[in-house]
């Protein structure tokens, strides 16, 4: 599996979420991970000895083809994240809005959720 | 598995199931825009918890989980979720389990 850097990865990631529009799922997993620690045990000695343990976050993200993945760590997160919600916002269009009390506009209502279901491509 | 109905009740139960084995749990979001689905999965192998939507209100909820999860991953354990989500009972948690913090 190919670990990339951040940009590369949110790029990527877009363009898989683009893809499968017509059909197909995509899968975003989270995951904690000691980047420089190989061992359980190694962690736990240096925990135990009151070490500051590096955090790192692995991102993988599939579309059942193709895999990529990439990981943040504690500096870079948050801006990851703000990338990161940007692009799920774009891209998960197909979710329903919330519905109206008023049920009297139904008709139109059901013109605009139409609308809204597909995403004007640019 | 059945799925969690109360997002509040699953946003808590996975940050409880990740604090207890922060080193096996696992952050899962399916999307599938030909369906307009949406299925998050928090899972230690052990136990799972999962939660199912098709609406975009939740998706917005979802933000808020995703920073608590980005958080809590990349800055170990001990991370304060406050800032991120504003919620006060997550104050409570983190020193319960005090983790890695032996002295």
């Amino acid at each position: 599996m190919v670990l990339l850097q951040l940009d590369p990865f949110l790029n990527e990631l877009t363009s898989m979420f683009e893809r499968s529009n017509e059909k197909g799922s995509v899968w975003v997993t989270l995951k904690r991970c000691t980047s420089s620690l190989k061992s359980k045990v190694q962690r736990n000695k240096m925990a135990t000895a009151g070490e500051a343990i590096e955090y790192r976050c692995l991102i993988r993200a599939t579309d059942g083809k193709k895999t990529i993945s990439t990981s943040v760590g504690a500096k870079d997160h948050q801006r990851f994240q703000a990338s990161y919600a940007t692009i799920l916002k774009a891209h998960m269009t197909a979710l329903k809005k919330r519905e109206r009390k008023d049920k009297k506009k139904a008709a139109e209502g059901d013109k605009k959720e139409g609308a809204a279901k597909k995403p004007k491509r640019v | 598995m059945v799925y969690i109905t109360s997002w509040d009740e699953f946003v808590e139960r996975s940050v409880q199931l990740f604090r207890a084995d922060p080193d096996s749990t696992r952050y899962v979001m399916k999307y599938r825009h030909c369906d307009g689905k949406l299925v998050l999965k928090v899972t230690d192998n052990r136990e799972c918890l999962k939660f199912k939507t098709d609406q975009a209100q939740e998706a917005k909820k979802m933000e808020k989980l995703n920073n608590i999860f980005f958080t809590l991953m990349a800055r170990g354990p001990d991370a304060e979720t406050s800032e991120v989500t504003g919620k006060e009972q997550m104050d409570a948690q983190p020193t319960k389990k005090g983790r890695g913090r032996k002295q």
